[in-house]
């Protein structure tokens, strides 16, 4: 205990600010998270869950037989903000970029490949929330492919739009928007 | 895996209790370099690189493509950041050739880049200057 207390404090001076660090991630979580794949951990195949989640729209993939087996990998959940109805990135949510690259140059994973699926709450009409979410979740990966210097194998990118909701019982929860990151396994 | 939290913890019971920083020699973590880069370049990149994105560089050109409009806050800091990740990603690119020499020597038997950085984070007193000082830049301590 007194060990990890000194170590949340070690962020914490590293960073040299306040309180609010409390509620942020760091690389460190998400390293401890994310390099947790177990021997059996299933093989996923990225066109399928595409395949799956195109054909059905507004019915959810909670159930399908690809969709499932993604709750067997290390996974973390992050929050990244957009621009209104846009790709772009708004600048306070730099920071969770930053520990997402963090992490996947880290070598406990960066031998992993990684998928990155963007969620959406279900406000608004389930094919845009679907297209929506596919091309910010694509670009995340590029932002970590270029601008972060990760490998571009490591990494896929896929969107869910409102299929996948975190909070079934209130699909329109702002909670329900998110950004999850999977440990496929061993980069081919 | 287990000893690093403690080793960390002793790592920064030192640091608080001796005072010491070492903010000329080190490289900044992607996450710090973000966060300094959204305070000082946030209102610019709202101002001058709407729906402009992270990828493909596309803030960093925009920023510098407006040079002579954006604050010169932003400017020197996307320089610093930028230079300062530059270095990180050599050292990470670049530890374990410059700790070879340490591995062969400390970490007899020990095999694959996690378990020989473990290794060498635990042996840091014997090993060279230049192969603590890549791990330090590689922020892998």
């Amino acid at each position: 205990m007194f060990a990890r207390f000194l170590g949340i404090l070690m962020v914490a001076s590293a960073l040299g600010s306040g309180a609010a660090l409390a509620q942020q991630i760091t690389d460190r979580q998400l390293v401890g998270s994310l390099d947790q794949l177990a021997a059996e951990a299933p093989a996923v195949d990225v066109g399928l869950l595409v395949d799956e989640v195109n054909a059905n729209v507004g019915k959810g993939v909670g159930q399908l037989p690809n969709w499932s087996l993604l709750a067997q990998l290390p996974q973390f959940a992050v929050d990244i903000e957009f621009e209104n109805n846009s790709v772009a990135i708004v600048p306070e949510s730099y920071r969770t970029l930053g520990v997402i690259a963090d992490a996947l140059h880290n070598p406990m994973l960066r031998n992993y490949k990684f998928l990155i699926v963007g969620h959406t709450n279900a406000t608004g009409k389930p094919d845009h929330n679907l297209d929506l979410s596919l091309k910010r979740a694509n670009a995340i990966m590029v932002a970590l492919a270029t601008t972060f210097s990760v490998p571009s194998s490591n990494l896929a990118a896929i969107g869910v739009g409102q299929e996948l909701p975190l909070d079934a019982t209130n699909p329109k929860a702002a909670a329900n928007r998110r950004v999850q990151l999977i440990n496929l396994g061993v980069a081919k | 895996m287990s000893n690093r939290p403690r080793f960390l913890g002793a790592l920064t019971l030192l640091l608080l209790v001796t005072g010491y920083t070492a903010a000329s020699a080190q490289t900044i973590s992607y996450a710090d370099a973000m966060t300094v880069l959204a305070r000082d370049c946030g209102a610019d990149v709202k101002k001058f690189c709407k729906d402009l994105n992270l990828g493909n560089n596309e803030i960093r050109n925009c920023l510098e493509g407006n040079q002579g409009e954006v604050s010169p806050q932003c400017t020197a800091t996307l320089a610093a950041v930028t230079a300062s990740i530059e270095r990180r990603l050599a050292a990470q690119a670049a530890v374990f050739k410059v700790c070879a020499g340490n591995a062969k020597q400390h970490c007899k038997g020990v095999v694959g880049e996690v378990h020989i950085l473990q290794c060498l984070i635990k042996t840091e007193r014997i090993d060279s200057e230049k192969c603590n000082q890549a791990i330090t830049d590689a922020g892998w301590r």
